[in-house]
C-alpha cells in the first residue's frame, strides 16, 4: 500500500493518530493507552497485516523532557511499512507492553528497559538484558553520567 | 636469531650402543613446556575468528609449532589466549578463568581490545580497557585484528620467553611482558626466509630432502 | 504510577512438566559462557529434566560494548568502522546498512560502478559468511574435516578482499559517497580464478556432509520453526526462510544491483535444521551466480564521489534502511537533529532476533541436539550484544 493510503487506512482505525513529520517511513503519533489495540488490529487486518515487529528502540529527547518510543512494522507478505512513535515523560515513563501482540517485542522490551530505563507495564520478565543487575543509571539517556566512561581528548 | 625454532638444548655424544645428552634440567623443561602449549578455546570477538583462522585452517596450521591441542577446559590448558573485547560483565569470568588454571600458565593478548580496549576505548561504558587491568598478561600481540603471521610472531615469542624465561628453582617468576610486534625493518619475507634456512640445516627433518622423497615414492606408486 | 511485572520464577515455578510416571526432578544447567560450541560468549541457562530440555533462556551482555552510545559521539564515517565489529562476518554488509541510511538521508549520489563493486564484494562475503558456518557446523557436529575444507576456501576469499581492500576481516570498506579504493587491478580474474575453484569444490562439500547418512538423519525433524512462530519472534535471513518465508531484501526491496541480476530465493519447507542447512547451501550457489553475472560488467566511473575529508550532514528526522546480510535482515535507525553527527543511532541486527528463536526450537527436545540447532541458527554473539 502506498504511504498517504497507508495513513489513511490506520487513522481510520485510530482517529486521534497524527503525522510525526520528518521520518522517511510513513509514521503515526499515538497515545501510548491505544497502543496494543492499536497494534493487534494492524496485525490481524487483512489490507494492513504487519506482521513483522522490525525493531523497537527508543530516542532520549532530553530538551523536550520526553522519551520517544518508536515501533517498526513490516508487513512480510505485503511489503509495507509503518512507524509508530508514542511519547512518554522522561520521569515516569510507562507504556503497555506489546508481548501479547509481538512475542519478540519481550527481549526488545527488555532492552529499552536497560538503555533508557522505560517501565512496561504487564511485562512478563522485565530486567535487565545486557548489564548487570545493580547497574546504576541507564547509558543511552543523554544525561548518563559514568566515572569509568572516558572522553576523547580532542 | 634463533625466533623461530631451535634444536634440544645440550650436547649430545654419539657413543657405540646409544648417545648420552648433557643439558640443564631448566633448560630441558622450558624447552618442553615450549614447545607443547595447550592453547584455551577463548574467544569473546573478532578476534577469534582471525584466532580460528590460524589455529585451525590449514594454510597457517598452528600445528608446527607444537601449540594444536586446543582444550575447551581451563584446567588441561595453559595458554589462554584473550582473542576479544572484555567487558565489564566478563572480566570476572575472565579472572576465574584465569584461576582455574595449572601453574605454569602463559596469556597473550591478541589485538587492540585485549590491548587497550581498541576501537572501543572512548565513550564505551562497558569496555574494559586492557585484558592487564585483570589478568597478568606475558605477550601483547597488537593489530585489528592481528594477521594470523602476526599471531604467530606473539607466539613464537612467547615460546623463546619461556625458553629463557622461568626456572624450577623460582617458580611462577615471570619476565617483563614483551611486544610482539615485529622489530623495525622485519618483513614477512624475512621471517619465511629464516624459517626456511633454519628448517633446511637445523631441524631434525629436512623438509627439502621429506619433499623429494615423498616425489620419489608417489613416483613408485605410479609405476606400480 | 504503578506497573505490574510478573517475574520469570513465577513462570517457571507456576508450570507442572510431570509427564511420566516416575517421579523426575528438574534442574538447571550453564551453558556458558565460556563453551566451545556457543560461538563466543553467550550463556545459556537451561532447564532439564532428564536429557528433555524444559527451556533455555538465553543470558547476554558479556560482550556488550555500546557502540549505539559510541556512535552519538563520532561522525558518520566514524560509525562505519564501528558496525565492522558487530557482525564481522558480514562487515561489508554492515557498512552498507549504514552507508546506505546516510545516503539515503543526505540524498548523496552514488553511480552504477561503485554500486556493481558493492553488491560484489557483498556477494563474495555472503560466501565466506557460509562458508566458515559451514566449517563449524561440521566441527559442531562432531565432524572436524568441514572446519578445514571450509576454512581453506575461505582463505581464497580473504585473499581477493586483501588486494583491494586491504584487511581479512574488518573491511571499513563502503562508506558514504562510495567505496574506499577502486579494485585492484587482478580483481575481475581472482575472483574468475576462485570462482572456477570453489564451483569444483561444491560436489566435494556436498559429499561430504549434504549426502552423508549420519548428518542428515542428525538434522531432520530437529528444531523445528513455523514460518507463524518465525515472524512472530522476528527471524529473518536463512532461519525464517527455512521455514518456508520467501522474505529475501534483495528480491523484495532491491538495492544496489540486486533488481538487474537473476538469482533465486532458496526456501525450506518444515524449518528444521535440515532446512537451514540446505537453504545456506544454496545460498552460496545463488551467491556464485550473481558474481557471475556481474564480474564481467563493472561499469566505468569514479568510485568516490565526495572529498573524503567533507562533513556529511544528515537533515533532521528519522531515517531508516536496512540491507540482507549473511544472518538476515540489519537495518539502520538513524535520528538525526541536522548536525554532522547521529543524535540518536540504533542497529537492529539479524542475529538478536533470530536467536530468540532458540527457545521455541529447542523446547521440548533432547539436549544433544541443542548444539546442532543452535549451530544451525549461526549466530555471532557480538552482533546481538552490540
Ligand atoms: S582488536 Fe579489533 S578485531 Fe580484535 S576484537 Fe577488538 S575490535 Fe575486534
Amino acid at each position: 500500500m502506498e504511504a498517504p493510503n497507508l495513513i489513511a487506512a490506520v487513522q481510520a482505525l485510530q482517529p486521534d493518530a497524527t503525522v510525526r513529520a520528518q521520518s522517511d517511513r510513513p509514521t503515526l503519533i499515538v497515545p501510548a493507552h491505544a497502543l496494543v489495540a492499536l497494534a493487534t488490529r494492524l496485525r490481524d487486518d487483512p489490507a494492513l497485516r504487519f506482521d513483522l515487529l522490525e525493531t523497537h528502540t527508543a530516542v532520549d529527547w532530553l530538551d523536550e523532557d520526553r522519551l520517544e518510543l518508536l515501533y517498526l512494522l513490516t508487513s512480510v507478505p505485503l511489503g509495507h511499512h509503518l512507524t509508530l512513535s508514542v511519547s512518554v515523560d522522561r520521569d515516569a515513563p510507562v507504556v503497555p507492553t506489546l508481548c501479547k501482540v509481538y512475542p519478540i517485542a519481550e527481549w526488545l522490551e527488555r532492552e529499552a528497559y536497560d538503555m533508557f530505563g522505560i517501565l512496561y507495564d504487564d511485562h512478563p520478565d522485565l530486567r535487565r538484558l545486557f548489564l548487570e543487575d545493580d547497574w546504576v543509571g541507564f547509558p543511552l539517556r543523554k544525561d548518563y553520567e559514568d566515572d569509568f566512561m572516558l572522553e576523547r581528548p580532542e | 636469531m634463533g625466533v623461530i625454532t631451535d634444536n634440544l638444548p645440550g650436547v649430545l655424544e654419539p657413543l657405540p650402543g646409544g648417545s648420552v645428552l648433557v643439558t640443564a634440567v631448566d633448560q630441558l623443561i622450558n624447552w618442553s613446556r615450549s614447545n607443547s602449549l595447550w592453547p584455551l578455546t577463548f574467544g569473546t570477538s573478532c578476534c577469534a575468528i582471525e584466532m580460528m583462522m590460524a589455529t585451525g585452517a590449514a594454510r597457517h596450521d598452528m600445528a608446527r609449532f607444537g601449540a594444536e591441542v586446543a582444550r575447551p577446559s581451563p584446567r588441561q590448558a595453559d595458554l589462554l589466549v584473550i582473542a576479544g573485547t572484555i567487558v565489564k560483565r566478563m572480566a570476572p569470568r575472565l579472572r576465574t578463568l584465569y584461576e582455574q588454571m595449572a601453574e605454569p600458565r602463559y596469556v597473550m593478548a591478541t589485538g587492540s581490545c585485549a590491548i587497550c580496549g581498541g576501537p572501543f576505548m572512548y565513550h564505551s561504558y562497558t569496555t574494559i580497557r586492557g585484558a592487564d587491568e585483570i589478568i597478568p598478561v606475558d605477550v601483547y600481540v597488537p593489530g585489528c585484528p592481528p594477521r594470523p603471521e602476526a599471531f604467530f610472531y606473539g607466539l613464537l615469542t612467547l615460546q623463546k620467553m619461556i625458553r629463557e624465561g622461568e626456572s624450577i628453582r623460582h617458580p611462577g617468576e615471570r619476565r617483563r611482558p614483551v611486544l610482539a610486534a615485529l622489530p623495525e625493518g622485519m618483513t614477512l619475507d624475512d621471517i619465511r626466509k629464516e624459517m626456511q634456512d633454519l628448517l633446511s640445516h637445523d631441524a631434525n627433518v629436512n623438509m627439502t630432502e621429506a619433499a623429494a622423497e615423498g616425489a620419489h615414492y608417489s613416483a613408485e606408486l605410479k609405476d606400480f | 504510577m504503578s506497573v505490574h511485572v510478573s517475574t520469570l520464577q513465577a513462570r517457571i515455578s507456576g508450570e507442572s512438566t510431570a509427564s511420566s510416571p516416575l517421579s523426575t526432578e528438574e534442574y538447571f544447567v550453564n551453558m556458558g559462557p565460556q563453551h566451545p560450541s556457543t560461538h563466543g560468549v553467550l550463556r545459556l541457562v537451561l532447564r532439564l529434566d532428564g536429557e528433555t530440555v524444559r527451556e533455555v533462556v538465553p543470558v547476554l551482555g558479556y560482550i556488550h560494548r555500546g557502540i549505539e552510545k559510541m556512535g552519538e559521539h563520532g561522525n558518520y564515517r566514524q560509525f562505519v568502522h564501528l558496525v565492522d565489529r558487530m557482525d564481522y562476518l558480514s562487515a561489508l554488509a554492515n557498512n552498507w546498512a549504514v552507508t546506505m541510511v546516510v545516503e539515503k538521508a543526505a540524498k548523496m549520489e552514488t553511480n552504477d560502478r561503485i554500486q556493481a563493486i558493492r553488491t560484489l564484494v557483498c556477494e563474495l562475503q555472503r560466501i565466506q559468511s557460509h562458508q566458515l558456518w559451514w566449517g563449524v557446523f561440521g566441527m559442531d557436529l562432531g565432524a572436524f574435516t568441514p572446519f578445514f575444507y571450509g576454512l581453506r576456501d575461505r582463505e581464497q576469499i580473504c585473499d581477493i578482499f586483501e588486494k583491494t581492500i586491504g584487511a581479512r576481516l574488518t573491511m571499513n570498506y563502503i562508506q558514504p559517497g562510495g567505496v574506499m579504493y577502486d579494485i585492484h587491478p587482478d580483481f575481475v580474474k581472482d575472483v574468475k580464478a576462485f570462482l572456477t575453484y570453489f564451483k569444483s569444490k561444491m560436489p566435494e562439500y556436498d559429499a561430504l556432509m549434504t549426502e552423508n547418512v549420519i548428518i542428515q538423519e542428525r538434522l531432520r525433524g530437529i528444531g523445528k520453526l513455523s514460518a507463524e512462530r518465525a515472524i512472530a519472534l522476528g527471524a529473518t535471513g536463512p532461519v525464517l526462510r527455512a521455514s518456508g518465508v520467501a522474505h529475501d531484501l534483495r528480491k523484495s526491496e532491491p538495492y544496489g544491483l540486486y533488481s538487474q541480476v537473476d538469482f533465486d530465493v532458496p526456501v525450506g519447507t518444515t524449518g528444521d535444521c535440515w532446512d537451514r542447512y540446505w537453504v545456506r547451501m544454496e545460498e552460496m550457489r545463488q551467491s556464485v551466480r550473481i558474481v557471475e553475472q556481474l564480474i564481467d560488467n563493472i561499469p566505468e566511473g569514479k568510485t568516490f564521489l565526495v572529498k573524503p575529508a567533507a562533513k556529511i550532514k544528515v537533515p533532521a528526522g528519522v531515517h531508516y534502511s536496512h540491507v540482507e546480510t549473511a544472518r538476515g535482515v540489519l537495518g539502520v535507525l538513524l535520528v538525526s537533529n541536522g548536525k554532522d553527527a547521529p543524535y540518536r543511532i540504533h542497529c537492529r541486527t539479524p542475529n538478536f532476533n533470530n536467536l530468540w528463536c532458540i527457545g521455541e526450537m529447542a523446547t521440548g527436545g533432547r539436549i544433544g541436539d541443542l548444539v546442532a540447532t543452535l549451530s544451525s541458527i549461526d549466530i555471532v554473539v557480538p552482533d546481538i550484544d552490540r
